[in-house]
C-alpha cells in the first residue's frame, strides 16, 4: 500500500481521502503544500472496536499528525464515521483512538449521511 | 400586449422563469414572439434513454434539423446502444444539430456510436463517460475547450490513438472512477502534450489501479487544489475478495461522502 506522493502539490488547498488509517497517514505525511485549508477524512477498514494493537497505533501516529497540521495550519481536521454499523459509537471512542486531538476539542466528527460544509 | 413590449425586455422576463418548466410551456401558446426565448430554456438540458422511442419521437417532432431546438441544448445525456448511431445515420446528422452543447453525457456506447459526437460543439467544457470503450482519446481531444473530464468505468483497454498537437484545456476537474482498467487510460492523458493541468482530482480506486493513480495525482501536482481520493485496498476488507460483495462494502462506505470538493 504505497501512499500518494502529494510533495509537489504546492497549491494543495483541499484534501478528502477516505482509506485505511494507515493510507490515510503516510498520504497526509507527503503534503508540504501552504495553501491547504482542509483536510477530511474518511477511516474505513477495520472497525475501531476490533482493533489489534497495531491499528491502534496507527491511529495514534494519526492523532499526532493531526496536531501538528492543527499546529502549523490551523486546520481543524473533519472526520466521516463509516457508514456501517461496526462504526457506531465512533464518537465514544474517540477519546482513545485521537486522545490528543480530542484533548483539545479540534475534531470534527460527522455521521454517515451528514455531508460537511464545503470550502 | 407582447407586441408592445421592447424583446429585450420579454427576454428578461421569461429568463426569470428558466427553472419553470409548468409556466414556460404556458408562455410558448401566448405568442409566436414567446416561442424563441422560451425554447432556449426548455431544451436547455435533453436526455436520451436506451429506449428508441425516444429518439423517434424527437425526430418526429423535429423533422428538419434546421428548425429544431437541438440549437438550444446546453446539456446532453446520451444513454445508449448503437441505434443511437444508426438514427444519426438515417436521418442526415441529427446529433450534430446539438452543435451548442456545453455539457456533454455519454454512456454505454460501443466505439462505432461514439464516432459522430466527434467535435459536436465546439463549446465543450464538460465530457462525462460511463461505461464505454476506453477507445474516447480521439473524443476527449475533439473538443478543444474541454475543462472537465469524467471517466467511470471504462471497459476493455484503449488502443491505437495518435496524439494530438493541441490538446484540449483539461484545467477543470478530473473524476476518475475505475476499476482495474485505469492503467491504459491514465497513461493516454499523462501522455497528453503539455502535461495534466486539472485543478481538481476525484479518484475511486483499488489495489490494482494504485500505481496508476499515484502517476496522475503526480502529473496534475503543478495545478492540483482539490483532491478528493477514495482507495479500498483489499486489505482494509481482509474477510472479502474482490467481488461483488466486496464493491458493495465499498460503496456502502463512499456513496454517503457528501458534496464534491
Amino acid at each position: 500500500m504505497h501512499p500518494l506522493d502529494l510533495s509537489k502539490a504546492t497549491k494543495l488547498k483541499s484534501l478528502r481521502s477516505g482509506s485505511s488509517v494507515q493510507w490515510i497517514t503516510t498520504t497526509l505525511q507527503t503534503i508540504k503544500s501552504k495553501s491547504l485549508q482542509r483536510i477530511l477524512i474518511r477511516p474505513f477498514g477495520t472497525p475501531p472496536e476490533a482493533i489489534e494493537e497495531e491499528v491502534h497505533q496507527q491511529w495514534q501516529d494519526l492523532d499526532r499528525l493531526l496536531v501538528q497540521f492543527w499546529t502549523s495550519h490551523s486546520i481543524r481536521p473533519q472526520i466521516m464515521q463509516g457508514a456501517g454499523k461496526e462504526w457506531n459509537g465512533l464518537r465514544d471512542r474517540l477519546p482513545g483512538l485521537l486522545p490528543e486531538l480530542t484533548r483539545r476539542g479540534l475534531v470534527d466528527l460527522f455521521e454517515p449521511g451528514i455531508s460537511p460544509p464545503t470550502v | 400586449m407582447s407586441c408592445s413590449l421592447p424583446p429585450e425586455i420579454l427576454d428578461l422576463i421569461v429568463d426569470h422563469l428558466h427553472d419553470d418548466r409548468i409556466t414556460l410551456k404556458a408562455c410558448c401558446l401566448v405568442s409566436g414572439l414567446w416561442v424563441p426565448r422560451t425554447r432556449k430554456h426548455l431544451f436547455a438540458h435533453i436526455e436520451f434513454h436506451t429506449s428508441k422511442s425516444h429518439i423517434e419521437l424527437w425526430k418526429k417532432t423535429f423533422p428538419d434539423p434546421q428548425d429544431s431546438p437541438a440549437y438550444h441544448t446546453r446539456s446532453l445525456a446520451i444513454c445508449g446502444t448503437p441505434v443511437v448511431t444508426a438514427a444519426d445515420e438515417g436521418v442526415g446528422g441529427w446529433i450534430r444539430t446539438f452543435h451548442n452543447v456545453v455539457h456533454l453525457q455519454l454512456s454505454r456506447l460501443d466505439r462505432a456510436s461514439l464516432v459522430p459526437f466527434h467535435g459536436l460543439s465546439p463549446t465543450v467544457r464538460s465530457l462525462r463517460l460511463s461505461q464505454t470503450t476506453p477507445d474516447v482519446f480521439g473524443l476527449i481531444c475533439s473538443f478543444p475547450l474541454l475543462e472537465n473530464l469524467a471517466l467511470n468505468a471504462l471497459e476493455g483497454d484503449a488502443d491505437g490513438w495518435n496524439t494530438p498537437s493541441t490538446p484540449p484545456k483539461l484545467t477543470g476537474s478530473l473524476d476518475l472512477r475505475m476499476s482495474g482498467r485505469a492503467h491504459s487510460v491514465t497513461r493516454r492523458l499523462l501522455e497528453l502534450p503539455g502535461g495534466l493541468r486539472f485543478s481538481r482530482v476525484n479518484a475511486v480506486f483499488f489495489d490494482e489501479d494504485a500505481e496508476s493513480v499515484k502517476d496522475l495525482v503526480s502529473g496534475c501536482s503543478d495545478t492540483l487544489e482539490f483532491l478528493s481520493i477514495v482507495y479500498c485496498p483489499q486489505s482494509a476488507f481482509p474477510s472479502v475478495p474482490v467481488t461483488v460483495p466486496y464493491l458493495t462494502a465499498v460503496r456502502r462506505h463512499t456513496h454517503t461522502w457528501g458534496a464534491s470538493a
